[in-house]
């Protein structure tokens, strides 16, 4: 027997440098665009420039005439094509018919009117430009409140007051609070609409083969076995013979779990003209076509003691829905009314959502879906009333948190928040930040003209998404682990990582597990002929599900190569060293590529034991997680330019055990550079008829390197109950912590002149304008 | 987009009129534009092309002339549209006499949708007042060049 290899040291915990980068980074991984067939042909698709119009005429004969253009397909091709679905239900929800191409109306700015098919993208793109069509224009309204008001347009005319749904939630008992309330502060907050903006646009190659009847459909998609069985169902195909890749994604950020109309429509073609055709979205229609996120308007109610004690929260929410419903359009607002409490521990709330339908491209989940709007909600609620009682911002906070001995906690709104000390981390930044001495600077500088604001966030998050009965598409993660005969491991996930670094995070697990080199270990994921069913990568879900999957998956190969050891040293009392068995009373030991070579080639099986190490396991989680933080920003606005320049930047998260540092900073950052971009420079802005008016990077300002501050970014670490491995989920965090903390910095800086509420984005226009006028917001 | 300002035009005010309804005038000054064809009464087909930000493309289009309150106003609509969009424009054009000439003074709407609302919009202001310049220069040209001057006898 060879003498046992142990590995020195563990993975986990460590700093791994993302072993998906070097084919990013050297541009030689595999985008849908970068798919080509033979035969393939292209679409480009006629895209509607009224927000609301009849279409009185189409005329497609100048396309069809051009050379190389094969064919042109119109709303009548498809009328019985079935709707794009929406799986978020609600009752009564009013869910319009979402035709793949318009029928006889168009309902925003790039509704797709027809497609071109071509030889060649230019030919495809240049027929586009010849398709006439003629519209009867129609009014429009791009407002959600503007479309609830009487006498709005009806965007679709059997629907008059514009209302999608209305949904209604309360907990305890709110008329109480609100009576026993000494303070009761009140706030209209907006949450503006936003571009989710992934590096790579969407895109779908689809290749229908008549005589296997299957379909391999490769689509830019966060969950492709999702996208598999709603493609299946739509079309008639048989699940197993529709085969969804989702290769290399650029990005998603929510928008890409969706099933889009082009991921039909694709089909559609594909099976029409029996040859493959790829569609790729131009950056102008993503814009336009691809989902937004956001788009709240909320008014808040929240009452307190005179002592600062908060009792109850009162939200209506007026979510502007587009003008269709996406995947998981009208749950996202239910979202925002489970976050609302943010993480404080009154009982006593009543929420009540309104759906709005708008002429606009509807919403959808975009980092973080719902809770970024409640964070920002309450956090900004907390400060007005801090205000109010002229009470530390901070100790308000600390005053109001649940104790660590009071989780698992119960919400006002029926969760469960599984473990946290949510006092740590606040305390930590202000800490780091030096609170105390920035709030007499603060001081000394006002009685020299200047603005100084620090500004903070106490946020928590819904992560893991989730149980199944609280997840529309499904809540439980899959996981296979092959070991091959040569000792080298192969993970399929079924989660679908598109920028989470799980290449890397699960071969950390898995070479801790088993005690392999990490090396030896790839992970597959994305195709659905290749990896077990599974529900995709949303929600910040893949490690605490997906990676939970594959701890068990790993436990089930660890107790049978426990096994083969056991036979192969010939006694039962072994133990397993990672991948190792040894017999700890001789010192006899048997390495693991020694037992994967004996497991495919067994001289003597185990009783009851297959050949092979292969393992499958697919987990339901018990419960979401929850992980929270503290983000403290300090701001100096600039009284003459109404410029915001962040000075530090504090972020100080709690997402329970950490698996790799480095990529959890990173999801931090990402996540910052977006909360920052909401707070400071975005905003999708429709004009009254409907028009995008922000449709390209020079109008629609993310943020770029340059623009964002240094992040002093720490951890502390409360494991979730939840799951074995104690993870909470990253991706969203930083989102979520970011924008209340900036716009409450701000805000503080201007108090003293009047100010006591901003909507975001605080562009140095709006603010140059409110000191101008005296800080009477 | 709401837009106003005025021109003067070195010729008189029932001169003025004329030329600003003479579909041949209107169709050179008029920037990006191939021809006005006679499409009814006071209504025109127009071929534009036009340029904003980064895009350029042709509009197929209609102008007509509403309104007509000799010799001191009329109303201007201009419509169009194309793979960029579509774009409308309608102006109430006031015409007062001046010692040299006429003042034309003018007061309306632009409007834009499509990809050129979505990528041009933030161009559309200073693009507008350009265009007018461009209209008002070249119809001074024209006036220069047919020989018209302030005060001179109508043609018959």
């Amino acid at each position: 027997m060879a003498t046992t290899t142990v590995k020195p040291e563990t993975l986990v915990g460590k700093r791994i440098r993302r072993r998906e980068d070097p084919r990013l980074i050297t541009g030689t991984a595999t985008y849908v665009d970068d798919i080509k067939m033979p035969g393939m042909h292209h679409a480009c698709i006629v895209r509607s420039p009224q927000a609301a119009a009849r279409i009185k005429g189409l005329n497609i004969k100048p396309a069809l005439d051009r050379p190389g253009v094969v064919a042109v397909f119109t709303g009548e091709d498809v009328k019985d094509v079935p709707s794009v679905p929406c799986v978020a239900q609600l009752p009564g929800l009013r869910q319009p018919h979402h035709h793949v191409l318009a029928q006889d109306r168009v309902y925003f700015v790039g509704h797709p009117v027809a497609v071109v098919v071509a030889t060649d993208r230019y030919i495809a793109a240049d027929a586009a430009d010849a398709v006439e069509v003629d519209y009867e224009e129609l009014p429009a309204v791009a407002d959600p409140e503007k479309a609830l008001a009487a006498g709005a347009p009806a965007i679709h005319p059997q629907w008059p007051d514009n209302t999608a749904f209305t949904f209604h939630q309360e907990g305890g008992d709110v008329e109480k609070a609100f009576r026993e309330a000494d303070v009761i502060v009140k706030q209209r907050i907006t949450s503006q609409r936003l571009v989710p903006n992934a590096m790579e646009t969407r895109g779908v190659v689809a290749d229908w083969r008549a005589a296997e009847r299957s379909l391999t459909l490769y689509s830019s998609s966060q969950a492709p076995h999702l996208l598999r069985s709603l493609l299946a169902s739509i079309f008639g195909i048989p699940e197993n013979r529709l085969r969804v890749v989702a290769p290399e994604v650029g990005g998603g950020f929510g928008s890409k779990i969706d099933i889009y109309a082009e991921d039909m429509l694709m089909t559609f073609v594909s099976q029409r003209i029996n040859k493959p055709v790829k569609w790729v979205e131009s950056r102008r229609e993503n814009f336009l076509c691809t989902i937004h996120g956001r788009g709240h308007v909320d008014y808040y109610e929240l009452a307190a003691k005179r002592d600062g004690t908060m009792l109850g929260l009162k939200l209506k929410i007026i979510q502007d829905l587009g003008a269709y419903l996406q995947l998981l359009t009208p749950a996202i607002p239910t979202l925002s009314v489970l976050m609302m409490p943010g993480l404080y521990k009154f009982k006593n709330i009543s929420a009540d959502v309104i759906g709005a339908f708008t002429n606009c491209v509807p919403t959808d989940a975009y980092r973080g879906a719902g809770r970024p709007e409640a964070t920002h909600g309450i956090e900004r609620m907390v400060d007005i009333l801090a205000a109010e009682l002229k009470m530390d911002p901070a100790e308000l906070r600390l005053k109001n948190f649940p104790a660590p001995d009071e989780f698992p906690f119960a919400t006002a709104t029926g969760l469960a928040y599984d473990s946290g000390n949510y006092a740590l981390p606040l305390k930590t930044a202000l800490d780091e930040v030096g609170y105390a001495d920035l709030r007499r600077e603060q001081k000394q500088g006002r009685e020299q003209g200047k603005l100084l604001g620090i500004g903070m966030s106490a946020y928590g998050e819904i992560c893991a998404f989730g149980p199944t009965p609280a997840t529309p598409t499904g809540g439980w993660e899959s996981a296979t682990v092959k070991i091959e005969p040569s000792g080298k491991v192969t993970i399929m996930t079924g989660a679908s990582p598109h920028g989470q670094g799980e290449e890397t995070t699960f071969a950390q697990i898995a070479a801790d597990e088993l005690g392999v080199d990490i090396d030896d270990v790839v992970v597959l994921h994305g195709d659905t002929s290749l990896v077990q069913y599974g529900i995709g990568t949303f929600g910040s879900r893949g490690t605490a599900i997906g990676g939970t999957a594959l701890y068990y998956a790993l436990q089930e190969l660890k107790s049978k190569i426990k096994k083969f050891g056991a036979t192969l040293l010939e006694s039962d009392e072994v133990s397993l060293v990672g991948g190792s068995v040894v017999h700890e009373a001789s010192g006899k030991s048997v390495s693991f590529s020694k037992i994967a070579a004996e497991a495919y080639r067994p001289m003597k099986l185990p009783p009851n034991t297959q050949p092979g190490l292969v393992a499958t396991h697919f987990w339901e989680p018990p419960n979401f997680t929850f992980p929270f933080g503290a983000h403290v920003v300090v701001t100096e606005v600039d009284r003459d330019t109404g410029q915001i320049a962040i000075r530090r930047y504090v972020a100080v998260d709690d997402c329970g055990k950490l698996i790799n540092p480095l990529i959890v900073s990173g999801q931090v950052h990402g996540g910052v550079a977006q909360g920052l971009g909401q707070a400071l420079w975005e905003q999708a802005v429709y004009d009254d008829n409907g028009q995008l008016l922000t449709g390209e990077f020079t109008d629609y300002a993310i943020p770029r390197a340059h623009m964002m501050p240094w992040i002093e970014s720490s951890h502390t670490e409360t494991p979730s109950p939840v799951n074995p491995l104690g993870v909470k989920g990253v991706g969203e965090a930083g989102t979520i912590g970011c924008s209340p903390a900036v716009v409450n910095s701000v805000v503080d800086a201007l108090s003293h002149l009047g100010v006591r509420h901003l909507d975001m984005p605080l562009t140095p226009e709006k603010i140059w304008k409110l000191i101008q006028a005296g800080g009477r917001a | 987009m709401k837009i106003s300002g005025a021109h003067v035009i070195s010729v008189p005010q029932e001169r003025a009129y004329a030329l600003l309804q003479d579909p041949a005038v209107l169709g050179r000054s008029m920037p990006g534009c191939d021809a006005l064809e006679k499409i009814g009464e006071n209504e025109y087909h127009m071929k534009m092309k036009m340029v904003l930000a980064s895009m350029n493309g042709l509009f197929d289009g209609k102008v007509r002339i509403t309104d007509a309150n000799p010799f001191s106003s009329f109303r201007l609509i201009v419509e169009g549209a194309g793979k960029i969009g579509f774009m409308r424009g309608n102006g109430l054009l006031t015409l007062a006499p001046l010692e040299n000439g006429t003042n034309v003074q003018y007061e309306g709407s632009v409007e834009v949708g499509g990809t050129i609302a979505a990528v041009g919009q933030r161009l559309l202001d200073t693009t507008s007042r350009m265009l007018i310049k461009r209209f008002f220069d070249k119809l001074s040209t024209e006036i220069a060049a047919s020989g018209d001057k302030a005060g001179s006898a109508l043609p018959a």
